[in-house]
């Protein structure tokens, strides 16, 4: 799975569950779409579900702090990456 | 210092309508909304009961998802009646926001299907090890989650009461935001009771074998409150909601005054969590009377809560001959809706209301021959036009809880 894949697969489960549109890369999730913790846990479980793979409590809360999707892709990128 | 409380606002989502005028056309016109149960594939195969009071209408819960994703089905059809009484009462986001707005709310449970879910993965290795669980499953299941979801939705920032009281969830709610009102430490407050379709509820009635069963083929013919036939009550679902206000506040801002509530008394039996008690019952609706400040022969019309169950109707009977005698009209107004639980208290609230508007009684529907045993107390025979100045609403639940409203066509 390339990051341009990760990209498109995690913009379109936020347009779809969270009814949110034109999502920038670099948009403040919180700020400019109203994206809160609600949403964060389950875009976790949606990132577990992609990586067939369970988060670590550590990575879990790093992901905690993240603003943009263009931080989201890295996050995932990184994960893979550490688990190859 | 004591303050009027009257009502600016009142909604309901019940098995006989969800608009005031079908509610009022069931009424009138004796139809019943009980139906056969819906299959939940899960208890239904099993029960005894094959009855329920059914919202059959289709109502809309277009809410945004940033309310919506907090919500089972019992806080939606919450917020949809209080959204219904907030824009009736012409209560402004100035007022909802001001901390002297509060809302006392409830169910029995959280939401009961989200519940399901929950336990389902519980007990599932796989659906556990992928955490199927969404973070918002707590908020939609977690007992307070009406009350909360109204706060956010409608940003209330005021007193929050949780009234999960089983039967006595939403008569509870409407007197404790009657008195925060009527004491100064609130101006407003939302109250009411939902309930959701809940296999496991009519499970535990079915079990205690309190639920009808005779009519399984003719689910309009039951429940039977004070009927020598009655077999047992019939578990429904709905939602209500009654804009609270005192009574200057609402003057000034020019609101429509539907009625006020004149007094609540609430006590409990102290012994017995699921038999109804002669002696704690009796003295709730003295102590109504005694909160209301008004002598029995003032009371013109008694909703009873009057489940249809064997002992339940016969103790409510001579309860209310006890301290009424046989002076009010007594009416038992589950016979049209089932006993919808946690929003029983405040749906028949809002149909008593309804027809002190209107000016007329109905009768308790499927009363055919009155059990002697509850002939004492004066049953409304059938529809009656009639002036009604005053009314009681009274409620009983297991836990031993008992409930008493005054209510008073404004003036």
């Amino acid at each position: 799975m390339d990051r341009e894949e990760i990209q498109t697969i995690i913009i379109d489960f936020i347009e779809t569950n969270f009814e949110m549109s034109d999502i920038g890369l670099d948009d403040d999730l919180n700020a400019v779409h109203g994206f809160d913790s609600i949403d964060a846990i389950e875009l976790l479980r949606e990132i577990e579900t992609l990586m067939q793979t369970k988060l670590t409590r550590n990575e879990e809360e790093q992901a905690m702090g993240i603003r943009t999707v263009r931080q989201i892709v890295d996050f995932i990128e990184n994960a893979i990456k550490d688990r190859a | 210092m004591e303050r009027r409380v009257v009502i600016t606002g009142c909604s309901a989502i019940t098995p006989i309508g969800y608009s005031k005028e079908d509610i009022l056309k069931s009424l009138e016109n004796g139809i019943s909304g009980v139906s056969s149960i819906r299959d939940d594939e899960l208890l239904v195969e099993q029960l005894n009961t094959r009855v329920f009071g059914t919202v059959d209408e289709s109502v809309d819960y277009d809410f945004p998802r940033k309310y919506r994703k907090t919500m089972g089905p019992v806080a939606m059809s919450a917020c949809r009646v209080v959204d219904d009484v907030i824009k009736q009462s012409g209560l402004d986001k100035a007022l909802l926001s001001s901390g002297r707005t509060g809302v006392a709310f409830g169910s029995s449970h959280g939401s009961i299907s989200v519940l399901k879910k929950v336990f389902q993965a519980c007990f599932n290795a796989h659906a556990t090890e992928m955490l199927s669980l969404s973070a918002a499953d707590y908020l939609k299941s977690m007992v307070h989650t009406t009350a909360v979801n109204i706060t956010r939705m409608f940003e209330i920032t005021g007193r929050v009461i949780c009234s999960p009281s089983a039967c006595t969830t939403s008569s509870q709610a409407i007197g404790f935001g009657y008195e925060l009102i009527k004491f100064g430490v609130q101006d407003a407050m939302i109250c009411g009771g939902a309930e959701e379709y809940d296999t496991t509820t009519v499970a535990v009635f079915d079990n205690l074998l309190a639920c009808s069963t005779n009519y399984n083929d003719t689910p309009e013919r039951t429940p039977r409150p004070f009927d020598a036939d009655r077999d047992g009550l019939v578990v429904g679902e709905g939602a209500g909601a009654v804009m609270l206000e005192e009574l200057e506040s609402a003057r000034k801002r020019g609101a429509s005054i539907l009625g006020e509530v004149i007094g609540f008394s609430t006590n409990n039996n102290g012994g017995n969590l699921i038999m109804p008690d002669p002696a704690g019952v009796a003295k709730v609706l003295e102590m109504g009377l005694d909160s209301a400040r008004i002598d029995a022969d003032q009371v013109e019309f008694i909703s009873a809560h009057a489940t249809a169950t064997r002992i339940g109707d016969v103790v409510e009977a001579r309860a209310i001959h006890s301290i009424y005698g046989d002076r009010p009209w007594v009416t038992g107004l589950k016979s049209y809706i089932g006993h919808t639980i946690g929003a029983c208290g405040v749906i028949e609230t809002i149909l008593t209301l309804y027809m002190m508007e209107r000016g007329f009684i109905v009768k308790t529907l499927n009363l055919d021959h009155v059990d002697d045993r509850c002939s004492m107390v004066r049953h409304t025979p059938q529809l009656m036009e009639t002036k009604i100045d005053c009314a009681a609403v009274q409620n009983f639940a297991f836990g031993g809880i008992n409930t008493s409203l005054l209510l008073k066509r404004f003036s």
